[in-house]
């Protein structure tokens, strides 16, 4: 039995590839030229470079954060190159059709044919392959409705003054390391803008994929509900098998005016290292949404790559009524590292707050969930409720809970809960003598552990992280 | 400011025993290599020292005149009535036989560290600091290096203490301000079973005091004990100190912890369980007010299998005082069957009063059972209704709601004289609580 649970925990990185593509990659190394040369070939707007550099000076004057439950290496940051894009810059495709045929062939490889997904689901892709994109659909019907969907540097250059109002007032250049060095390095990513009072008529989504060696990729997301407005966004990824680790530091920030609201939705799926923990993707992250009056912001993630994951997708619950919620499930398994959370920051009145996290930690993988919640002295009437349960799946691994709550309100009312428990012997052998196999009962009562957060993922990212967690985790309790 | 790990080092112990010498140079080792927390250190991340620094506490305790009426008042101010326990009345870190009363035990051997004789000495050289990490807690370095002298409490093999001990740590103020180490070390033989009751207190005068205070129990297999903390002093008395326990095969702890005034209290309980089946009990409250500042940090280490632990703190927090809670439970890789809950619960009956709690898991072994639980909120509004709807003042209806609050610990607790004892105690502070509250409005 154990052999075989052996050979499933095993399973190989299905999405591990490499696509041979010549790419238009700056020697490693950062200083003040690579950010020049990176604004330049953008073709960027003075105020742009000069708020790079900002970002660029105060990251040097920053320390490495170390506080978080993960070890790995030193990063070398000047022994990575900070500008990737895939060749013939000049002229991009200008549709499906252009596109490079490896690229298509990467994509279709994946499972993410543009074409299909155009007719098929009617989701707008906006591909991001490394760091520049290469083909963006159905802008034209997004731009009926008013909705703006494109790369951010093309928003530099077609809406420089929206983005100008709104980049950087989530998180700004010096608000931690790795946003600092994504503030001044950035090479691309996505903005949206939904006009007042629309609701986005369909879902929005882009595919990251990691494609060069020693590239790290620094994505910005800038995505502005205006008043009244709603969008749905979908973010998610894999990445081709490499033995260097790579360094993802993206940065997404969420506007959610009055009345406004946003679903961001992420599946990740970056490359975790093999068995032996060599290799896979760092991925420090910071995202986080404002909320103005009565708005609404959720995030949804399922990760279940990447070798170390820094990753706290926080509320800054600004406007009275505003909700903020956060559903999470993490796993981490062979010698993953997750230290995973949120952050709710409950400034107005009537405030509310939906902290749902599930880590799964299997192997020699470490699952911790890091969180805070705070209540500031005006956030009369706010509310919080947190739950958090970890399980774990042999005894090499750990789950970890590390919940901060803040109370400086006396009619805030903040509940926490958080369980850790292993799937029980119990519980495996009712489904046993119901004849259901080892694998499928664990894969159920891991389901079931998860469904909390699946149901709150769209339709499409539901079938794909059902189908990830079976493959990660199947048959993997004996 | 002052430089407080420097200053401290220059406060050299007075006469004591050579066999301490060690320890206490280990202890300056530590402290002078430890730095004063700041913001970004974790354990301290809510709790500033700056009182500390500011203060100057580092005059030395002077031996009060123990058969002054003032003293003897206070005395049976805390004399716990039915408890009938042992009575060792310390007043500024003196021992004062006057105050103390006199029933010895045979069982229980008490004794200061500078008048044990050989046996003793070698069993307290065996168990002195081996439950308090002196490079892991920088103000147990800091006693250790302070370590002049301390009780040492014996329970012998099979033997049970039925008499509760009770000691007492009386503080008054002096001309200058200074500090106070206090150290208890509790050795418990296997199977053998007692009572101690650590009690602070303080006169009501304004306080100058800084009180650094060690307490290590070292349970042996199958022993029991019942320990409590209670900390009663006057508003303006500095606490710093830890409870630092050990736990062999099946040892039962059972772990109470009462923190009422100080400007600044923060006290670190440290329970490692080391042998299979061990349990422990810890439950405690903090009731911060006015300005002050109460910080209770506890640590359960899971080290071995078949553990299990039932942690529940609770705290009422109101003017402009601040409470701070950290409950770690950790288990180890191998400690497999541990089954943990810890409750931490908090009200806040102010605008300006503040809470921090942060109840962490760290779990290395999968088949266990562990679960956390934290709540903030004020006062339920229907509960107040319900109870004001049948006539009782609104001010009443508070104090009731707040004490229920806590009495479901107080009610609890495995000596019930005990309980009988706080609940006035702790029922008066709501009432004035109250009536202050309604005269500032």
């Amino acid at each position: 039995m154990s052999e075989q649970i052996d050979d499933l925990i095993k399973s190989h990185y299905a999405a591990g590839f490499v696509t041979d593509i010549e790419s238009d990659t700056l020697p490693p190394g950062l200083n003040e030229d690579v950010i020049r040369f990176i604004s330049a070939k953008k073709n960027e707007p003075e105020w742009m470079l000069e708020w790079r550099l900002k970002a660029y000076h105060a990251w040097l004057e920053m320390v490495e954060p170390h506080w978080a439950h993960v070890s790995y290496p030193d990063i070398d940051f000047n022994a990575m190159s900070y500008f990737s894009a895939p060749k013939r810059d000049e002229d991009r495709p200008q549709s499906l059709d252009e596109v490079d045929p490896k690229l298509r062939e990467t994509y279709d490889k994946l499972g993410i044919p543009l074409h299909e997904q155009e007719m098929l689901a009617g989701v707008a892709v906006d591909a991001v392959f490394d760091s520049v994109s290469v083909g963006t659909t159905f802008r034209k019907k997004l731009y009926e409705a008013g909705v703006i969907f494109c790369s951010i540097s093309e928003a530099l250059q077609d809406y420089p003054e929206l983005v100008r109002q709104h980049l950087g007032t989530v998180v700004p250049q010096k608000d931690n390391y790795y946003a600092a060095l994504n503030s001044a390095v950035f090479s691309d990513g996505s903005f949206v803008y939904i006009p007042k009072g629309v609701k986005c008529p369909m879902e929005l989504s882009t595919y990251f994929r990691i494609n060069e060696a020693k590239t790290g990729q620094f994505e910005r997301t800038l995505i502005v509900a205006d008043e009244g407005s709603e969008v749905s966004y979908l973010e998610g990824c894999t990445a081709p098998m490499r033995d260097e680790n790579q360094l993802h530091a993206a940065v997404v920030e969420l506007v959610a005016l009055d009345n406004a609201k946003i679903k961001y939705s992420t599946v990740q799926n970056w490359y975790p290292g093999d068995e032996e923990g060599k290799g896979g993707i760092y991925n420090f992250v910071t995202k986080r949404g404002l909320a103005h009056t009565n708005a609404h912001i959720s995030w949804t993630q399922v990760e279940t790559g990447s070798a170390i994951t820094m990753k706290y997708p926080s509320c800054i619950l600004k406007g009275d009524n505003s909700i903020g919620e956060f559903y999470s499930v993490a796993l981490s398994s062979n010698f993953q590292q997750a230290d995973t959370g949120t952050k709710m920051i409950h400034l107005g009145k009537n405030t509310r707050s939906t902290i749902i996290s599930k880590g799964i930690a299997a192997g020699h993988g470490s699952n911790t969930y890091r969180g805070l919640v705070r209540m500031n002295p005006g956030a009369t009437g706010a509310r919080n409720y947190t739950r958090c349960d970890s399980l774990l799946i042999g005894d090499q691994c750990g789950a970890h809970t590390f919940p901060y709550i803040e109370s400086k309100n006396p009619t805030a009312i903040i509940e926490h809960e958080a369980s850790t428990s292993t799937v029980s012997d119990e519980q495996l052998f009712l489904c046993l003598q119901r004849g259901i196999s080892e694998e499928k009962a664990v894969s159920m009562i891991v389901n079931g552990f998860c469904k909390e957060v699946f149901r709150e993922l769209p339709m499409e990212f539901a079938v794909e992280a059902g189908k990830l967690l079976e493959v990660s985790l199947e048959g993997a309790v004996g | 400011m002052s430089n407080f790990i420097d200053e401290a080092l220059q406060r050299l112990p007075t006469e004591t025993p050579d066999w301490l010498s060690e320890q206490r140079r280990r202890g300056r080792s530590s402290w002078k290599s430890s730095t004063m927390p700041t913001r970004k250190t974790e354990d301290w991340k809510y709790t500033r020292l700056r009182v500390l620094e500011e203060g100057a506490y580092l005059g030395r305790a002077e031996r009060q005149d123990s058969s002054s009426p003032a003293l003897t008042a206070l005395r049976d101010q805390v004399k716990i009535p039915e408890l009938d326990a042992r009575m060792l009345v310390f007043v500024n870190g003196f021992y004062s036989p006057e105050l103390s009363s006199p029933t010895a035990m045979d069982a229980m051997e008490v004794v200061h560290f500078s008048e044990a004789d050989e046996t003793q000495v070698e069993t307290i050289r065996a168990h002195l600091g081996t439950a308090a990490d002196r490079d892991k807690y920088m103000f147990t370095a800091l006693s250790d290096s302070w370590l002049d002298d301390g009780v040492f409490v014996h329970v012998t093999q099979n033997s049970k203490v039925t008499t509760p001990l009770h000691i007492v740590w009386l503080t008054v103020p002096q001309r200058e301000a200074f500090s106070l180490s206090q150290r208890l070390l509790v050795v418990m033989d296997a199977g053998s079973e007692a009572t101690v009751v650590e009690h602070f207190a303080s006169d009501g005068a304004q306080q100058n005091c800084f009180t650094n205070g060690v307490t290590e129990l070292v349970l042996g297999a199958n022993a029991r004990l019942c320990h409590y903390r209670l900390h009663l002093e006057e508003e303006h008395a500095l606490h710093i100190g830890g409870v630092h326990a050990r736990l062999d095969r099946d040892a039962r702890l059972n772990s109470f912890h009462l923190g009422l005034g100080s400007t600044l209290k923060r006290l670190d309980v440290v329970v490692r369980h080391e042998g299979n089946g061990a349990h422990c009990d810890l439950n405690g409250i903090y009731l911060p007010r006015h300005s002050q500042h109460i910080d209770y940090h506890t640590c359960i280490e899971h080290a071995r299998p078949h553990c299990t632990t039932n942690e529940v703190f609770r705290g009422v927090i109101s003017d402009n005082a601040r409470a701070v809670f950290n409950g770690r439970i950790h288990i180890h890789p191998d400690a497999q069957k541990t089954v943990a809950q810890l409750s931490n619960k908090n009200l806040l009956t102010s605008n300006r009063a503040e809470v921090d709690t942060k109840p962490e898991l760290e779990i290395y072994a999968d088949d266990v059972k562990c679960t956390h639980g934290a709540t903030v909120a004020q006062l339920d509004d229907y509960a107040l209704y319900y109870l004001c709807s049948r006539g009782i003042a609104r001010e009443h209806a508070q104090v009731m709601l707040s004490t229920g609050f806590i009495n479901e610990l107080i009610n609890n607790l495995q000596h019930s004289t005990l309980g009988e004892y706080l609940k006035p105690v702790l029922s008066d502070m709501f009432v004035q609580q109250v009536t202050q509250r309604e005269r500032a409005e």
